[in-house]
């Protein structure tokens, strides 16, 4: 009995965290129609700029103001991101093959950055919270529970800031029709910075509350990454609510077949059971139709 | 005389090799509505498109209240309160009809006058307020039609280019739209109106130009009168 709720709490764990990355994936997705493959590396930026800023190794500001700055860093990061790497070639018509291209690049750029500014060894962020707690009556990590809780709060604040403000309903606005958001004078550049800003920041909050669960090095990201491309198509690309509910099956799915099966044979799992769910519904297992 | 309000001189424009506007030359005057109108593919919906800054004119000028817009972005020329309601338009399909209607409003000067504008466009289009709640895909070509020409509205616009707002619909709708039309250029809208139907163009403009190969073929006062084989021969050239 034990068993199965660690093991449903351990997948709600990575379902949470999956949840943030894809829904940074996602928006980006839907707002300038390409994919961000440095993506995976924002998250492990993030984890490293809160290394810097908070653990006693580096400034010692302490774990919550490593958060703020490292979310505040990749907000600033991903803005110029896509200053450079995305903005000079979006009115091209193969910007979506070039985008894959650039941003893999920014990527490999990162990567070999985080190793020459702080080298190749491994590093662990202090959790948040210490301590452990009983939940379930399972003893889990408070840290881990705190991610269940930011997770879910952070993309109801995303779904708020969509839904009700200006800037919101104008970057959903402008993935639904750029000519018309021109001619209703949106500033679309700006917007498009802004929502890749804004999914840099999902990156690294991820990454910083991953960086204490796991060791940070510069592929912290990678195979989450590999998780929320499988989340992001599972759910139906584009989605909130359909990326969001994915990540938690995914998640969910993970944990049981790790245990059951293991963590060897698990990633091949989840694919074949994406292959399965698109052969069946092209458009994800929440997507619209056309 | 006054300077016009809006003066277009020789535009020269196209898409990236293909030149579709050779050399439009026309003017609008204040309190005035003018009528485009001519065969498909002829530049009215291009001239339009360059006007309100989608595409960049290659040649020419345009001048809004003596003012060059020509190549500027086309916030630059909502700011300006030109408010272009383009073709065809789907606008945002996956938002609400108020959702739509408040990002009408997006430019700074509208945002002030967002809320009386909304209640002024539901009492023109009281079918958009029974819909504001649906998203906007779910409306009939018809209430799309509406959605677009209030979202117009909702930009606060001193001069108001509507292209072809009747494409596609049934004469009754037609009628209602024509009466909605009306009474926005009745409260002293300035009017750049185009359309296939010229009969439409003239109970709603004081003056026709018609556009035929990339230019003006014909300036008239929509006060002539026009008979059916007046307008086919403009179309077709004498049999």
């Amino acid at each position: 009995m034990a068993t199965a709720q660690s093991v449903f709490l351990s997948g709600i764990v990575l379902g949470s965290l999956y949840a943030m990355m894809a829904t940074g994936l996602s928006l980006v997705w839907t707002t300038l129609g390409i994919f961000n493959f440095a993506h995976g590396i924002f998250m492990a930026v993030g984890a490293l700029v809160a290394w810097q800023v908070g653990t006693d190794l580096g400034w010692g500001l302490g774990p919550a103001a490593g958060l703020a700055i490292g979310v505040a860093v990749l907000v600033g990061i991903g803005f110029l991101s896509e200053l450079v790497v995305v903005r000079p070639f979006l009115a091209r018509r193969d910007v979506v093959l070039i985008a894959v291209i650039t941003t893999l690049s920014a990527s490999i750029f990162f990567e070999n950055g985080t190793l020459l500014i702080w080298g190749a060894r491994y590093k662990q962020l202090e959790p948040l919270i210490p301590g452990k707690v009983d939940l379930l009556s399972t003893a889990i990590s408070a840290h881990e529970v705190l991610i269940i809780v930011i997770a879910p709060l952070t993309l109801v604040l995303l779904w708020l800031f969509l839904k009700f403000t200006r800037i919101g309903s104008a970057i959903r606005a402008v993935s639904q029709n750029r000519e018309s958001a021109l001619l209703m004078g949106m500033n679309v550049s700006l917007l498009y910075s802004s929502a890749f800003a804004l999914s840099a920041g999902l990156a690294g909050l991820s990454g910083i509350l991953l960086g204490s669960v796991r060791f940070i090095t510069p592929s912290l990201g990678a195979e989450p990454l590999v998780k929320a491309l499988i989340v992001a198509i599972f759910g139906g690309l584009g989605s909130l609510g359909g990326t969001i509910g994915a990540a938690y099956v995914i998640g969910l799915l993970e944990a049981i077949s790790v245990y059951f099966i293991g963590l060897y044979w698990t990633p091949a799992l989840l694919f074949g059971v994406m292959i399965l769910v698109l052969l069946v519904r092209p458009t994800g297992l929440f997507g619209r139709k056309g | 005389m006054a300077q016009p309000i809006l003066e277009i001189d020789d535009l020269v424009t196209g898409y990236g090799r293909t030149q579709v506007l050779w050399g439009v030359t026309l003017a609008l005057n204040e309190g005035e509505r003018i009528g485009l109108f001519g065969p498909n593919g002829h530049g009215k919906s291009t001239l339009l498109k360059t006007v309100s800054g989608l595409l960049k004119p290659w040649r020419g000028a345009i001048r809004l209240n003596g003012e060059s817009i020509g190549g500027v972005q086309p916030r630059a020329v909502v700011d300006r309160g030109l408010i272009h309601v383009p073709q065809g338009n789907v606008l945002f399909p996956q938002l609400t009809v108020v959702e739509n209607l408040r990002l009408g409003a997006y430019a700074r000067r509208a945002r002030a006058e967002r809320e009386p504008n909304l209640a002024r466009v539901f009492e023109l289009f009281p079918r958009l307020a029974e819909r504001r709640r649906q998203l906007s895909r779910t409306l009939s070509g018809g209430e799309r039609q509406m959605l677009a020409i209030g979202v117009g509205l909702m930009g606060a616009p001193k001069l108001l280019m509507l292209d072809e707002p009747t494409l596609g619909l049934a004469p009754k709708l037609k009628d209602e739209l024509l009466d909605a039309i009306g009474k926005i250029s009745r409260v002293g809208v300035p009017l750049v109106l185009v359309e296939q139907d010229v009969e439409f163009l003239v109970a709603l403009t004081d003056r026709l130009y018609m556009i035929n190969h990339g230019a003006v073929a014909l300036d008239i006062a929509s006060t002539d009168r026009l008979d059916h084989g007046e307008i086919m021969q403009m179309y077709f050239g004498k049999g």
